[in-house]
């Protein structure tokens, strides 16, 4: 069993990459990708904290994964919407390049 | 130990594929490949419930929903890149922090918990427990993403349906005369 460390630096690797991504990429839907990535290792590094101390208390290590649960159902409807004002993007301009979308501002 | 490192490395490999992979299609792939590992190290942390969960929602739904969107959309590999100084100045601050913080995980390290004493106490977050705290200490919060879904849900729908086209009285007349006719010839009949 190896410590509670590597879990929380694999999920640091992980956030850090989706990071990455989100500021290379240019088209919109590849940014969502990169930034459920990042979720998903803000979830990994939740379930080991959970682990490492359950040994105090149930509730303790119990409340780390219901936080993970309602991440999860959050992640669900932020892509929903996301995808929703995607499609109505690419149905103006048929293109998800952020930078063209410039003009949005205000 | 073992599994732990093949999983991380595949998570790892799986993750830098979202990121470099030109195809949208292939780095939504990739990405469903790190969520089912996620799950199994899950699996690992003992919470049978969430891999499931993971497995289910994010492996299920949100990525059939990507790969809906990305080919419904037809959407071509990114032709322009990002200016290169821009993506080394990225790749140098991704770098930057994930060593920083490697090195605060690393710099605190605590007495791993004991596995049977954790395994009897999560007993692999079994649903009834999740259910305990999730109706208890977290009510507030169930009930604030029940409205977020709600709204998630509506705003989904009135996105993307098309308006409809504005009836004019000129459309109406035309389609008053088509009416006349029609019965006019059902009556010559």
């Amino acid at each position: 069993m190896v410590g509670t460390e590597a879990y929380v630096t694999l999920s640091a690797v992980l956030f850090t990459i989706g990071a990455v991504g989100v500021l290379t990429r240019r088209s919109a839907i590849m940014i969502f990708l990169c930034v459920e990535l990042m979720l998903n290792a803000a979830n990994l590094a939740l379930v080991a904290y959970a682990y490492q101390w359950a040994g105090t208390g149930l509730l303790t290590g119990i409340s780390g994964q219901t936080a993970v649960f309602i991440i999860l159902a959050v992640a669900a409807a932020e892509v929903a919407i996301g995808l929703g004002i995607l499609v109505a993007i690419f149905r103006n301009r048929a293109s998800t390049d952020v930078d063209a979308l410039s003009e949005v501002r205000l | 130990m073992v599994t732990f490192a093949i999983l991380a490395s595949v998570a790892v490999i799986g993750a830098l594929g979202v990121v470099l992979l030109r195809q949208p299609i292939h780095a939504a792939l990739s990405l469903v490949g790190t969520l089912l590992t996620l799950a199994v190290l899950f699996v690992t942390l003992q919470a049978h419930f969430l891999a499931a969960i993971q497995v289910i929602v994010y492996g299920g739904a949100i990525m059939v929903l990507f790969l809906f969107v990305i080919m419904l959309l037809n959407i071509e590999h990114e032709r322009k890149e990002v200016q290169p100084w821009l993506r080394w100045a990225a790749y140098g601050v991704g770098l930057v922090a994930a060593t920083g913080l490697i090195v605060g995980a690393m710099l605190d390290p605590r007495q791993a918990p004991d596995h049977a004493v954790v395994r009897d106490t999560l007993q692999g977050g079994h649903p009834r427990l999740i259910a305990e705290v999730l109706y208890g200490e977290f009510m507030l919060a169930f009930q604030l993403v029940g409205v977020l879904l709600l709204t998630g849900m509506v705003g989904a729908v009135a996105l993307v349906q098309r308006p409809r086209p504005q009836r004019t009285s000129a459309m109406i007349d035309e389609r008053r005369k088509e009416r006349a006719s029609d019965a006019l010839e059902a009556g010559g009949r």
